[in-house]
């Protein structure tokens, strides 16, 4: 198409009116570009058409400005503030989210340090009662051994070993004396040991009768025996279990003057 | 008729005193296209209001290399007032009771629509053919068949329409240019 026969079609006019479609607009725009003589002459109709447009014009009512600018200035304004208050929002949601699972791990983690806390104090106050009951059989043991180690230490106590005779060789048995005091202790731990119907009983002998000093029950360190008065000897015998009024003489094992 | 340029880049950089100064210089000669095609001034202003938005919006798609600011707002314009003819609520609408209403403040906008410049000093069937598909929105081939003419009379009839008026043109700018030189 030459330049007079695009002039005459009036195929700028329709552009210019917006009546062509897409593809001869790309057309017409490619021309109009390549061919300066022809951009000049549709320019000529732009102002043509213009110059008619503001002489036919008719002044519009005030408010449409305002109209246009409010709505302007509410899509600018209202659309970045409505997707900063979701975003805002969302971002709450995050934190309070996060604060959450945090919350929740360290109430998890809080209850196993309680637990073990509680299992720790359980085992700690076990060990506690175990000790304290340790503690006073120490202080018993302690108290006891004292009391012996006072009396036997006693410048006053006097140490009296009683051998076992021919009825109970092996035997032997230590006795503390304190006449000042009037006690008596015994060891009885060298006693060779009887079977569960027999006992070791104690006697004191005071101008030929023999008068008891009390059952030397098994397993003992050191028992404390009623001191008699004026006893000449001490007499350990086998008894029956449960101790006996008079002695059985017959099976004295050991003897001991004072 | 030079485009201002510098206010153009202004507006696509949606700077709202540039649309401000735009609205000032395009909105009159773009409500009497938009007017005389919908013929209706509540329509008209709704789509004048439409067409400024869309001016603002889509500033950064217009290409001064390929026209006058003035032809793309005009085609936006043109655009949006037939569609809105074209819309099938709106054909509901003119369908109601008030019709005798209408008709009279039909009577009174076609009043007020006559045209008037340059384009009155032109023959009677060059401002019609001007008239439809400038100012009436209508495509050429619809507006060969209301004139009942061929379409190659009808273009030529604008051809010859637009030069007539460019000469009109000349002419006012001569007188005006003799009167600036009198008073002078």
């Amino acid at each position: 198409m030459d330049r007079n026969s695009i002039k005459d079609t009036g195929i700028l006019e329709q552009y210019l009116l917006g009546e062509l479609s897409e593809d001869q607009q790309i057309e017409v725009e490619n021309i109009l570009r390549e061919d300066a003589e022809l951009r000049a002459y549709f320019n000529k109709i732009e102002n043509d058409f213009e110059s008619m447009a503001f002489e036919n014009a008719i002044t519009p009512p005030s408010h449409i400005k305002n109209n246009i600018f409010d709505t302007i200035q509410n899509q600018s304004v209202t659309q970045p503030d409505s997707i900063q208050v979701k975003n805002q929002r969302s971002t709450y949601l995050a934190i309070a989210a996060s604060l959450a699972v945090l919350f929740m791990i360290g109430s998890g983690w809080l209850y196993t340090q309680w637990q073990q806390s509680k299992n720790d104090m359980q085992l700690v106050q076990n060990e506690t009662n175990d000790l304290k009951e340790r503690i006073i059989v120490l202080e018993q043991n302690l108290n006891k051994t004292n009391g012996w180690y006072q009396a036997i230490n006693n410048p006053n106590t006097l140490k009296l070993v009683l051998n076992g005779n021919q009825v109970s060789p092996a035997s032997s048995a230590i006795t503390y004396v304190n006449h000042k005091e009037k006690t008596i202790l015994l060891n009885p731990q060298g006693l060779a040991t009887l079977d569960s119907e027999h006992t070791y009983q104690m006697w004191a002998d005071v101008e030929g009768e023999m008068i008891d000093m009390g059952v030397i029950s098994a397993g003992q360190e050191m028992i404390a025996m009623k001191y008699i008065d004026h006893a000449e000897s001490i007499n350990i015998t086998i008894e029956p279990a449960g101790g006996n009024d008079h002695p059985t003489v017959e099976r004295l094992i050991a003897n001991v003057l004072l | 008729m030079q485009d201002d340029l510098e206010l153009i880049k202004r507006l696509q950089n949606q700077d709202n005193m540039a649309l401000s100064l735009i609205y000032d210089k395009y909105s009159a000669a773009l409500y009497g296209i938009i007017l005389r095609i919908c013929k209706n001034e509540a329509k008209a202003q709704d789509i004048l209001q439409e067409t400024f938005i869309k001016i603002w919006q889509k500033s950064n798609s217009y290409n001064s290399e390929k026209g006058k600011f003035f032809t793309w707002s005009y085609r936006i314009a043109k655009n949006l007032a037939l569609n809105s003819m074209r819309s099938p609520s709106k054909l509901i609408q003119n369908e109601d009771l008030s019709v005798y209403k209408d008709k009279d403040q039909e009577e009174s906008e076609i009043d007020l629509l006559q045209l008037s410049g340059s384009l009155k000093q032109l023959e009677p069937h060059h401002q019609k053919a001007l008239e439809l598909v400038y100012f009436n929105g209508l495509t050429h081939r619809e507006a060969h068949e209301e004139m009942d003419v061929p379409l190659g009379t009808f273009k030529s009839y604008i051809k010859q329409a637009l030069k007539k008026l460019r000469e009109v043109y000349q002419k006012e700018l001569f007188i005006l240019w003799v009167i600036i030189e009198m008073m002078i």
